[in-house]
């Protein structure tokens, strides 16, 4: 169904303006793997960080507040990971000092269509919205409007 | 007065008269003289003939020789009263009566003397009005001729005038109360002075320092050639009889009227004259017309209800002829047929010399009284039999606690005899959870803050066992509005309650199942979109790959994408298959053969890991359990066990089993890496939940393990330590 559309979304999103780094969040490669060169082809960012766990993925984040490196504008984080979850993972991120966070924006990308993560995800002022897999260039098009 | 004393019969008639009686000339000499009066001066017949009445009685008073001479002057009629002294000094009343004579030729031919002797009347007349004094009686008299008023010292007295008061009549008159009373005195004046009618009544009057004060006057007129020349009569003062009358009226009045108003009917038995008197009351009780019954007696016998009659009138009679109190009750059926019961009293009363004179009775009626008391005997009546036949069981208990009577329903639900249950309290079988309710509420009804309550408890059977009931209790008040004893009502619901609790459990299950079929749904649902929205992306970026080395690539992740479907549907079927049909499958195994099983084929493919294993399950341990199962759930302990291992510590593992009543408890405890429960208790035995970095995590071994020892109406439970080790403890049933 995106087959035939794909390409002309593609051109669209070139001419916009690139954000610095995001991060993606899942350990599901090939999602990570889809997602990863759709937003290659869109020159989406600079840098793409990819975490297969909650837990690897706020270490990393804490390591670059340590470090004085900007955090990823944009983050996509599952939700069903192994050792930590995507909710574990927000409770953590929410504990960082809210300065550095701020320009921080999540999103939530899952295939779970359970009406109970969706309203779980709204207790969390710093998820931005909820996306439902897979990530389309018109996905990636919204959310960068959104942002600016 | 014409007399011919020539005759013989004359001079016989006044010679022989039985009075004192003398015929005298016009010189007053002797002519003719009763023996009675010669006797009486002691003189004989011949001695006193001829000769002078003044020579005869030389005492005479110059009154009556003036009244002498009057008389023969001018043919009148003298009556004249005198005292005289006698020799023997006593006093002697002489009324004298004189009265001229004729002769032939109309002439005065001299006087007739008729003396009488009124010594004794005269005493008499004394003595009356000594009597008339101390009767308070006193005299009046109107002499009608002169209008003068004459009023004995009592009347005055009683007028409370000075002694030497002067009343005119219209003064005596006026001393009558204003009104009736004086009008009727005027009117019997008045019928006296017209008809001679004499009377004797009862009056007001007004005293002078203007007390009132019942008065009785008698009076009558005296007539002189048919003209009313007097008014005399008495005057007597009654005030304190006539109040006393009054008195005694009003009471009785109101003794009539309180008897009419109460519906008491009264009789009396005259004992001398054998008769029965009722009065009114009597017939309006027995709704008798009094004038169709010759006597009482009759009347009374007449409405006797028939079964009664006999009785009564026995009672009655040996009351009337013995002088004995009555005190019964008896039918009566009135004219419509209704019966109306009564109740009778009767007192018997003597004279001064202790003779039985009369007998007093009241009757009233008691049918309301009786009736009530009747409905409440039914009452009674209707309540005892509820109370005993009820399949309802039934207490009544006092303020203590303490059983004041049971029912049989209640001991035989309780597993009791009646015997038994009384010694007990309620407190000593009610479940200790349920006593303080129990008792918070008992006291709130005693302190009046509610009027009864309604509670679901539990006792205890005799036998040991729970009885459910639902308990009403209702207080149940004395007169004084004090509380005197509960009603109490148990219904035995434990069948009902163990269906309930049945369907309680079932519902459980139900609604465990069906949230985790919503939940597996979500999982099913999950998995499955991961995957086909990478299919999609996949095949999406081969179609227009046209770099060869990346097509190839992408082909690769194509074929473990479709292989992960595949066995994420194997697990879903595993999963499905864990739940089904179980209780079939279910059998008796052996724990410790089947932990050597599975130990054997884990030691032969475990290459470099050392593993110590204490094992402590008894042979004799078996449980109920699908053979698979329990061997899956074991292997699946002891790989995680190795598989978690501390890397910094040789893997150690304790298993063994304990009997728990009916249960084998067996704890699985390792040494290895531990996991957070504070954060993932939640998730422990989740789908696809893995906590640690294994290749081999697939998030899935404790998911079906707590799927099948469910199965198996087990249970499993976890504590952990991180970095100490792990231990599950789980619970078989036995068979």
């Amino acid at each position: 169904m995106l087959v035939l559309p794909l390409r002309c979304i593609l051109k669209q999103i070139r001419c916009m303006k690139k954000i610095n780094s995001a991060c993606i969040i899942d350990d599901d490669q090939i999602f990570v793997y889809g997602t990863k060169r759709i937003m290659k082809d869109s020159s989406f960012c600079d840098t793409i960080y990819v975490f297969e766990n909650g837990l690897d993925a706020i270490t990393a984040l804490k390591k670059m507040t340590v470090a004085g490196i900007e955090l990823p504008r944009l983050i996509f984080l599952d939700l069903n990971m192994p050792i930590m979850d995507g909710w574990e993972f927000l409770e953590d991120f929410q504990k960082i000092p809210s300065k550095i966070r701020e320009k921080v924006t999540i999103y939530i990308i899952s295939s779970s269509i359970d009406p109970r993560d969706l309203e779980r995800v709204k207790e969390y002022g710093v998820v931005s919205d909820y996306i439902l897999k897979p990530v389309t260039p018109k996905d990636l098009k919204n959310l960068i409007e959104e942002i600016e | 007065m014409i007399l011919n004393l020539n005759t013989l019969l004359t001079d016989c008639f006044i010679t022989d008269s039985p009075i004192e009686i003398g015929v005298f000339d016009l010189d007053m000499n002797f002519m003719l003289c009763s023996k009675l009066w010669i006797e009486n001066i002691n003189a004989d017949h011949i001695g006193v003939i001829g000769k002078s009445y003044y020579d005869i009685f030389p005492t005479t008073s110059l009154k009556i020789k003036e009244a002498h001479n009057r008389c023969l002057k001018d043919d009148l009629k003298i009556f004249e009263k005198e005292w005289f002294i006698l020799p023997d000094g006593s006093a002697q009343c002489l009324n004298w009566k004189i009265n001229s004579w004729k002769n032939n030729k109309g002439e005065i031919g001299g006087l007739i003397i008729v003396k009488e002797d009124i010594t004794g009347k005269e005493i008499e007349e004394k003595y009356r009005l000594k009597a008339q004094e101390v009767a308070k009686i006193g005299g009046w008299e109107v002499n009608l001729i002169t209008n003068k008023v004459y009023w004995t010292k009592i009347t005055k007295e009683i007028h409370h005038t000075p002694e030497n008061y002067m009343p005119t009549l219209e003064d005596g008159i006026n001393f009558y109360k204003e009104g009736y009373h004086r009008e009727e005195i005027f009117t019997h004046i008045s019928e006296a002075i017209s008809n001679g009618t004499p009377w004797n009544e009862d009056f007001i009057i007004i005293t002078v320092d203007g007390k009132e004060k019942w008065v009785k006057v008698i009076g009558k007129a005296e007539f002189v050639d048919g003209k009313a020349t007097k008014l005399t009569g008495t005057f007597q003062d009654i005030d304190a009889e006539k109040r006393a009358e009054i008195n005694y009226k009003e009471t009785l009045e109101r003794f009539n009227l309180a008897a009419r108003s109460a519906r008491i009917g009264v009789w009396d038995y005259d004992v001398v004259k054998k008769q029965l008197n009722c009065d009114g009351n009597m017939y309006y009780l027995f709704e008798l017309d009094k004038r169709n019954y010759s006597n009482d007696f009759e009347a009374w016998k007449s409405v006797i209800y028939t079964e009664d009659k006999e009785r009564v009138i026995s009672e009655m009679i040996v009351s009337l002829d013995e002088g004995k109190e009555f005190n019964t009750e008896y039918r009566i059926q009135a004219g419509d047929g209704k019966i109306k019961y009564i109740r009778s009293i009767a007192e018997v009363q003597y004279d001064t010399d202790g003779v039985l004179t009369k007998v007093i009775g009241a009757n009233w009626d008691i049918t309301d009284h009786r009736n009530t008391e009747l409905r409440l005997l039914k009452n009674k009546e209707s309540f005892t039999g509820v109370f005993d036949n009820s399949s309802v069981g039934m207490a009544l208990v006092g303020i203590d606690g303490k059983w004041l009577k049971i029912n049989n329903s209640l001991s035989s639900s309780l597993g009791y005899t009646s015997k038994e249950l009384m010694k007990l309290t309620f407190q000593d079988i009610t479940h200790p959870d349920d006593l303080v309710t129990d008792l918070n509420l008992l006291q709130e009804l005693i302190a009046e803050k509610r009027d009864g309550y309604q509670i679901e408890k539990r006792y205890f059977h005799k036998k040991g066992y729970v009885v459910y009931v639902i308990l009403s209790v209702t207080k149940v008040t004395k007169i004084d509005g004090s509380i005197s004893h509960f009603i109490t009502q148990i219904v035995d619901i434990t069948s009902r309650k163990q269906a309930e609790n049945k369907l309680k459990a079932v519902l459980k299950i139900t609604e465990e199942q069906n949230n985790s079929l919503t939940n597996f749904t979500h999982i099913v649902s999950h998995n499955l979109r991961s995957h086909s929205t990478n299919l999609s992306m996949l095949t999406g970026f081969l179609t227009t790959e046209k770099d060869e080395e990346e097509k190839i690539n992408l082909m690769r992740m194509l074929s473990d994408s479709t292989e992960s479907l595949d066995e994420t549907i194997v697990h879903l079927n595993e999963v499905v298959n864990v739940k089904l049909n179980v209780i079939d499958k279910l059998e008796s195994v052996n724990v410790l053969h089947t932990f050597n099983n599975v130990k054997k084929s884990v030691i032969a493919v475990m290459k470099d890991n050392i593993v110590t294993i204490n094992c402590n399950i008894p042979e004799a341990h078996y449980v109920s359990a699908v053979p698979a199962y329990l061997e899956s759930i074991l292997l699946n302990l002891l790989t995680n066990s190795i598989r978690y291992s501390s890397p910094t510590r040789l893997p150690v593992i304790h298993i063994e089993t304990k009997r728990v009543k009916d249960e084998i408890v067996l704890t699985f405890r390792d040494n290895g890496l531990g996991i957070d429960l504070n954060k993932h208790k939640e998730k422990m035995f989740g789908m696809y939940k893995t906590f640690h970095k294994h290749k081999d995590s697939k998030g899935i071994g404790l998911f079906i393990t707590k799927g099948q020892i469910e199965a198996m109406n087990g249970k499993i439970n976890v504590s952990s330590i991180v970095n100490v080790g792990t231990t599950f403890t789980l619970y078989f049933k036995t068979n």
